[in-house]
This record gives C-alpha cells, structure tokens and sequence, in this order.
C-alpha cells in the first residue's frame, strides 16, 4: 500500500519536473536563441529537426476523399457478422458523411451574417456619433449664450446664471 | 454417427439469441466513435486511399474476432494499436517492394537543389520510410500523437505509460527522423 502511494507520488513528482524544465527549456529562450546564432551545429540540427516538423505537417495537410470514411465503413462492415450488417447502425455507418466544422456548416449563412454583423456595426456607431454629435452642440450652444448675457448683461450676471443652471 | 451428424444439424438451426447478437453491437459503436479519427490516422500513414480501406477493415475485423467475440477492456486502446501495427506492415511491405524494383523505376533525382527538398512527395515519403523503421515504442507515439492528433494524455493511456514518457519517446522519435531523413536527403 505504503510502496503503491510512494510510486504515484514519485510519478507525479517525475512529471512535474520534466513539465517545468520542458516551459524552461523552449527555443524562444533569450539565451538559446543567442547560442544557437552563433553555432553552426546548433542550426544544422535544429534545422534538420525543423524538416521533420514541416515533413510531418505536409502529411497532415494532405488531404482524403470526402467519402473515404463511407467506404471504409462499407468494406469493413462486409466481413462482419450477417447479423451485424443487417442493423440499421450499420446502414447508417455505410452513408456516413463527413462531419463538417463549426465554419464550414456556417459557411453558407456567411453573407447573411456579414450583412447582420455590419449593420450592427453601422446602428452602433450612428448611434454613438448621434449622441456625441448632440452632446457637442448642446454645449456649444451653452457657450454662445453664456458668451452672449457676458457681453451684454455684464460677466457677474452671466455667471450667476450659467452656475446656478449648472 | 448418424445421432451425431443430427445433432450438429439440430444446433444449426437453433436460433441465436438476441443477447448474443447484440453483445458484438460494440463493434459498430466503435466504428461510430473512432471511425472518422481511425481514417485520418491511416490515410496519413498509408497516404493510399485503397490501404487504408484495407487497413480498416483488419482493423475491426480483429476487433469483432478477439477472444472469441469478447469485448476488450479498452476498445480504443486496442483499436488505435490493432490499426496502427496495421498500417505499418503493410507501409513496411509496400517499402520492400518499393526496394526490390529495378533501379531504373526507382531512381531518385537529384536532391540537392533547394526545389527538390521541398518536394513535398518526397518529403513525405521519406518520413513514411522513416516512422515504418523507428523502434515500436518510439512509432506508436509518433503514428498517435502526430498522425491521429491524440493528446499526450490519451497516447499514455492507450499505450500504458505515463504523458510525460510518451513526450520523451516523441522527442527521440524526431531527433531519430532527423537523422535519417538528413542521410536520406545526402
């Protein structure tokens, strides 16, 4: 019992460790990237390692036939048992479609969004310059009449007003 | 002799039950379930649309036979390692084949220039060639973290051992890649 719990906390401790040293020790480091601009033989190997990163994303980004899954499906349903291949899950496996993204589902409504999103776009910001556009009149009309009962009925008068209101 | 000849025709005709017909229905919820991730894992390494059907189907075929139709422990760690171990003999037996064609047909170019490193069909190959030659324990975490996308979590469980292992055996696995595929390229 005592040597199970000790080697899960050792497990834990291991995992830990090589987390943190794993965050410590990435490329972007300060003195890595230093290091590795003025050694030759760091950037072969880093280089060399870089190939098998892009080889690895190019068989990733290659891409199948839409109804490969479906045909998979169909051959390999073929061999298994008569009552298998007779269950509607297994003609449902045999139409299978490819389950399409969040975006590519959405890609049909896009225009629809787009118009919706940019007259949102456009309400938010006649509503915005309306306001800021009164706002900016109101206190420029405050101005020409205070300006007005200053020049006309003496400064004191016209601040007496204008505080007051204010 | 007769009474026992009729005895086996008697047990032909007895029906199956439905319990028993529906305990192999598992099958086609892993199908369901791991189909599409499976696909995807296969046909990045295979890269041939034919293969990987074939693949596929041993797959669970194995499935649906292993131990007598009994369901394993964990049906996605055994249908990832059945389909991965797969794929990768048949990639071994096409790369053999591959090898064994007159120099003529099999003749590579010129690999110097900067264009033909960046041929991605050569490119591509020579990481079949190299994945199809890494140590078993080295490749399963390649082919399942790398090639069917699993998170280092899920690859430690399929493969009993912990996340942080399987990152080791993926950074071998690259320094190993590296190595052979800068060989290659020479």
């Amino acid at each position: 019992m005592w040597a199970a719990k000790a080697k899960t906390c050792c497990r834990q401790l291991r995992d830990r460790v090589l987390r943190l040293l794993a965050d410590s020790f990435t490329p972007d480091r300060h003195w890595i990237q230093n290091h590795i601009a003025n050694c030759p033989r760091c950037q072969r190997r880093l280089a060399q390692l870089g190939n098998v990163e892009l080889a690895l994303s190019l068989l990733k980004s290659q891409p199948h036939n839409l109804d490969l899954l479906m045909r998979a499906n169909t051959q390999a349903i073929g061999v298994l048992k008569h009552c298998l291949r007779t269950t509607p899950k297994a003609e449902q496996l045999r139409n299978v479609r490819p389950d399409m993204g969040i975006i590519e589902r959405c890609a049909r409504y896009k225009h629809s969004l787009a118009n919706v999103a940019a007259c949102i776009i456009i309400a938010v910001v006649m509503k915005s310059s309306t306001f800021s556009s009164a706002k900016m009149l109101e206190s420029k009309g405050h101005k020409a009449v205070e300006h007005y009962y200053a020049s006309n009925a003496g400064e004191d008068i016209a601040r007496d007003i204008f505080t007051t209101n204010a | 002799m007769t009474g026992r000849a009729v005895s086996i025709e008697l047990l032909w005709d007895i029906p199956i039950p439905k319990a028993l017909e529906q305990t192999q229905g598992w099958v086609l919820c892993a199908m369901q379930w791991h189909g599409r991730e499976l696909v995807n894992m296969l046909w990045r390494i295979l890269g041939n649309e034919q293969d990987v059907c074939d693949a596929y189907q041993d797959t669970f075929l194995k499935l649906a036979h292993h131990e007598h139709g009994c369901k394993p422990e964990n049906v996605k760690a055994y249908v990832f390692r059945s389909a991965n171990n797969i794929a990768i003999s048949i990639l071994r037996h096409k790369l053999v084949e591959k090898n064994n064609l007159p120099p003529r047909i099999t003749a590579r170019r010129n690999t110097n220039s900067p264009a033909a490193e960046l041929d991605t069909r050569y490119m591509t190959e020579a990481l079949r060639a190299g994945i199809a030659e890494l140590p078993e324990h080295l490749r399963d975490v390649v082919t399942l973290h790398d090639l069917g996308d699993l998170p280092y979590e899920q690859v430690a469980k399929i493969l009993g051992i912990t996340a942080a292992t399987a990152r080791v055996y993926r950074c071998k696995a690259i320094q190993l890649l590296a190595v052979w595929m800068r060989k290659e390229t020479r």
